[in-house]
């Protein structure tokens, strides 16, 4: 039952001003025990609001990041699985499957959890997922058109994760949801 | 060969209705079973067998298991989701969603988690124990989904515990009588014992048969020859009976289901049952009420009915005090007394309690129903009125010599824990008869049609105490000698009574000794707040009969302290001013924060009221007088707001809450007098001196810091007063003899300079000084205190300065009655 929140590319103040009031009322405190960042939030402000909805939050560096303390990646494990977090601009060609598999291989991460495309993605992959959440405030981004803003919520339940896609299309939030199962005989996906 | 079971049952059956078809007395002995039966959660009549007893058991069982696998899941994974049904999300703001129910009862998990930590922490080793916390938490949550309209409301947790710990009990009683008797319980059905006997089923099935049977009519015999209780005890858990396992009536697997049923009648007033718990938790009037009140509150208002009926002059001098019965019938009620005796006490009256049958008298009339003796209409309700009754009468010397409301509730809601409860219970049901009899003849008690009103109250109560100080003098000062003449008839009475059943002194010294012997009966834990709250007084000394008094109290008031355990369910009330009670600040915060919420302010102005921790001892200002209710009123704001100080983090909207409302009555009372504080001033400063020289405080340190900080906020008056009070009171506690005589001759001189103001300033820097001196040796007292070895130590050294202490003011009082 524990709920993880990713998100990133949020780009404020920069490309954005603030995050979609919709997806502000959603984010409450005390409802998420963990948030993992992408990067590129910009500012200190947009980290210390998204402290207060978590006190546990994990986040990496993005080119556009003012902090520049955030490491490049990070791994971490909650339940049964284990999460690698990186930006994703550092891994060229941007966006593509084979060398974030390459990335997940390095990490040895079961979900790995990546942005800067500005594009919801969520793939299983040789045994794992990798997930890109998209940007939180739809900002600008030049490799992709018509950026929606989206992020996801992973509950994570022993070895068995639901990941809830939260997309504003048209100015409503539409929700997604898709299973994996960790190493387990049956994959099953949506 | 008939079974053991259903000869034995057979034959306790017959005793049953031989014995009459009234009342079932098959499980006295069993407490569990007894209230099972009383709370109609069992068949009551006498001539239920034992097998029905377990099937019902067994059913309700069922029902509980089915409910908590119902309700107690977690948020669906949506395996099966067909893509039209909306998903569910986490963050779903949809009041249907699972995972908002989820989080709903996460939430109720948290508020039920703080109550129960804080539940018999002294008894902590049955109730704190993890397994005990999990089942109350999930008989509590359980409850509260099943009942929403109610929510979770603190005190359902005390009301649980001892039903839990009962079914406990027997469970223990049944390991005993288990290993005593174990040939009783092993594991026999069919009459042949299988396992102890290597031989086939096939081959000499005769023999064995005989000589089997023949061990099983020997044991049949020794069934019957047991005693009655043991032969209920060993039916009740047989487990080949009926519904097997499940019939077990005393079975440590479904404590939690037990008590569940238990607690469901409890609060919803079983089958039909008159006294439903849960009506003193609801804040909405009933709904075949005429008066548009809480039902606590009207149940609270029928207590005082009955006590007027019973004992008018305490009646009318709590209605004097304006001490509104809901402001401590409002614990005794929802809790059951649970938080006013002990727990052993308390099963015993809990056991008369339900032993009274709970159906609505048919005789009570149209015109009745609904005036808010409804506590009064039933046997149970009556012997709960009766109980509440006795306990004010318990306290009644007491009570009446208190002047003020804040000290009558410290003495009611620190009910003295060394009583007998036998006489209380006999007692109590001498008067349910009478509530009986009220509750058809008695018209509705006047207090309801007034004064209860939110809106009215303040004004109401300013009003009445405005009359009351503009009327002239006389009237008051009658009554007043008619009222200290009866209190002295009251406590010869009381001490006639008592005196072989006290404990604490020994051997009769005389007229001090009889007078303090009885005061300790009569006194509870002292209240700590005595001299701060310098309440309301507008009412005319009588100086000679209270100097009478003053020197009785006197010699009794170190017997108080000896009365004045580290009483646990104070401890709720009264906080106390050392480091490691923050979380009694914290429950006490939380009791505020609760009562706020059933809007009942005045009730947390109490709460609030009794303990400040601060020691500090910012003493600048300290003579400054609040002898005038405006003074005391913003004592009250000054105590709200001192209060607010160490409880920053925790409930800050609660305390301020309470601020705003205790102002805005404190300003409607401070209206009506503002005109009359010089004359008063000083007269109920002498008078107060008087009473507060002579009451025990618990938390000396706290009462001064809030005085001195509510003469912050005042000017400079003309009293110099209460610090001074306290010093004096203080000293009558403190160890030191010397003490006692430098601030009593330090007393003397602040008392010629009340008409004096300029030499004011002179006597506070000198008290200020005896203060801080007496403070840091109050300070090691109070460690020591809660030791029963400091109790017999004060009470030694405390007569001899008593003594001192009574010559000096009896100088004191010759220098006053020359002016």
């Amino acid at each position: 039952m524990v709920l993880v929140l990713a998100l990133g590319d949020l780009h404020i103040p920069h490309r954005a001003s603030d995050l979609p009031a919709k997806f502000k009322s959603m984010l409450v405190p005390g409802k998420i025990q963990h948030i993992i960042c992408t990067g590129n939030l910009c500012n200190k402000e947009v980290h210390d609001y998204l402290k207060s909805l978590c006190p546990d939050m994990h986040i990496t560096r993005g080119e556009y990041d003012e902090d520049a303390r955030y490491p490049e990646t990070k791994t971490l494990t909650i339940g049964q699985f284990k999460l690698g977090l990186c930006h994703g601009h550092q891994v060229i060609p941007w966006g593509d499957l084979d060398s974030l598999a390459m990335l997940q291989r390095q990490l040895d991460v079961d979900i790995l959890v990546t942005g800067h495309t500005h594009q919801f993605k969520a793939y299983k992959h040789e045994g794992g997922v990798v997930i890109n959440p998209g940007s939180a405030t739809g900002a600008f981004s030049s490799i992709t058109y018509d950026v929606n803003p989206s992020f996801v919520l992973m509950d994570i339940d022993a070895l068995r994760v639901v990941v809830y896609v939260y997309e504003l299309i048209d100015g409503e939030v539409k929700v997604d949801k898709i299973d994996f199962k960790k190493a387990a005989t049956s994959h099953s996906s949506h | 060969m008939v079974s053991p079971a259903r000869v034995a049952s057979s034959i306790v059956d017959s005793e049953n209705r031989n014995g009459g078809g009234g009342v079932d007395s098959r499980f006295v002995h069993l407490r569990s079973v007894q209230w099972r039966i009383n709370l109609r959660i069992l068949p009551s009549e006498a001539s239920a067998s034992i097998d029905e007893l377990r099937r019902v058991t067994a059913d309700a069982r069922r029902r509980y298991a089915g409910l908590r696998r119902r309700i107690l899941v977690d948020p669906p994974k949506g395996e099966n989701i067909s893509p039209d049904v909306v998903i569910d999300d986490p963050l779903s703001q949809n009041p249907d969603s699972a995972w908002g129910r989820f989080f709903r009862n996460a939430e109720l998990e948290k508020v039920v988690d703080q109550d129960l930590s804080r539940l018999y922490p002294e008894n902590g080793s049955y109730f704190q124990a993890p397994a005990c916390q999990g089942m109350l938490r999930r008989i509590l949550l359980l409850w509260c989904l099943t009942h929403p309209e109610y929510g979770y409301r603190q005190g359902m947790h005390e009301l649980l515990a001892p039903l839990l710990y009962v079914l406990h009990v027997d469970v223990q009683r049944l390991s005993q009588v288990r290993k005593i008797h174990e040939d009783h319980f092993t594991d026999k059905f069919d009459d042949i014992f299988f396992a102890e006997s290597n031989l086939s089923l096939k081959g000499k099935t005769g023999n064995v048969d005989e000589n089997s049977s023949h061990e099983n009519e020997i044991k049949v015999h020794s069934l019957n020859e047991l005693e009655p209780e043991i032969q209920t005890i060993v039916l009740l858990s047989d487990a080949y009976g009926a519904e097997g396992e499940l019939g077990i009536l005393l079975s440590d697997r479904f404590l939690e289901h037990d008590a569940y049923s238990m607690f469901d009648a409890l609060m919803c007033g079983g089958n039909g049952g008159a006294v439903a718990m849960i009506d003193y938790y609801s804040p909405s009037p009933a709904s075949g009420s005429h008066t548009g009140l809480p039902p606590v509150i009207e149940a609270s208002s029928a207590l005082y009915h009955l006590l007027s009926v019973t004992d008018s002059s305490l009646h009318s001098h709590l209605i004097e005090l304006e001490v509104e019965p809901q402001y401590f019938a409002l614990r005794w009620l929802r809790v059951l007394f649970g938080r006013e005796f002990s727990l052993e006490d308390l099963l015993k009256v809990w056991d008369e309690i339900f032993v009274s049958d709970n159906d609505k008298l048919t005789s009570a009339t149209e015109d009745d129903v609904g005036t808010g003796l409804d506590i009064l209409h039933s046997s149970r309700g009556a012997f709960i009125a009766a109980i509440a009754v006795t306990m004010l009468l318990h306290l009644r010397s007491s009570l009446l010599a208190t002047e003020t409301a804040t000290s009558c509730l410290q003495r009611l809601l620190n009910f003295p824990e060394d009583i007998d409860v036998e006489k209380l219970i006999k007692k109590a049901k001498t008067l349910q008869t009478l509530a009986l009899e009220t509750s058809v003849h008695s018209s509705p008690p006047p207090l309801l049609n007034h004064a209860f009103d939110k809106s009215k109250s303040a004004a109401v109560r300013g009003h009445s105490l405005s009359t009351g100080s503009v009327s002239p003098r006389t009237p008051l000062n009658l009554a007043r000698e008619s009222y200290w003449e009866e209190k002295w008839r009251v406590l010869h009475k009381a001490e006639e009574l008592r005196q072989g059943s006290t404990s604490s002194t020994a051997g009769k010294k005389g007229f001090s000794e009889k007078i303090r012997r009885s005061l300790i009966r009569a006194e509870s834990v002292p209240s700590p707040t005595e001299i701060k709250s310098a309440k309301r007084e507008s009412r005319v000394p009588v100086r000679r009969s209270l100097l009478e008094d003053l020197s009785r109290q006197l010699g009794s008031e170190e017997d108080i302290e000896v009365s004045a355990p580290k009483d646990p369910s104070s401890v709720e009330i009264k906080v106390e001013g050392e480091q490691g009670l923050l979380e009694n600040k914290v429950e006490r915060s939380f009791l505020m924060d609760n009562i706020v919420s059933e809007d009942s302010s005045i009730f947390s102005a109490r709460s609030s009221l009794s303990g400040d921790n601060d020691l500090e001892n910012d003493s600048e200002k300290s003579c400054a007088g609040s002898s005038s209710s405006v003074v005391e009123n913003e004592d009250l704001e000054n105590e709200e707001e001192q209060s607010e100080d160490p409880l920053p983090v925790s409930y800050p909207t609660g305390s301020s809450t309470q601020n705003l409302e205790i102002g805005d009555t404190a300003h409607k009372q401070v209206v009506g007098l503002k005109e009359r504080k010089p004359p008063s001033g000083k007269f109920p400063w002498f008078w107060k001196f008087g009473r507060n020289a002579s009451e025990v405080t618990f938390e000396k340190g706290s009462n001064m810091e809030a005085s001195r900080s509510s003469s912050v906020s005042n000017n400079q008056n003309n009293v110099p007063g209460l610090p001074i009070t306290d010093a004096c009171s203080i000293s009558y506690r403190d160890m030191s003899e010397k003490n006692v005589m430098g601030s009593l001759k330090n007393l003397g001189q602040t008392m010629l300079e009340i008409f004096r103001p300029d030499l004011v300033v002179a006597g506070q820097i000198a008290t200020k000084r005896e203060n801080s001196v007496i403070e840091s040796v109050f300070q090691q007292d109070r460690g020591q205190v809660g030791e029963n070895l400091s109790k017999n130590i004060l009470v030694e050294k405390g007569q001899v300065t008593a003594v001192a202490a009574l010559k000096e003011l009896r100088k004191i009082s010759n220098l006053l009655s020359e002016m």
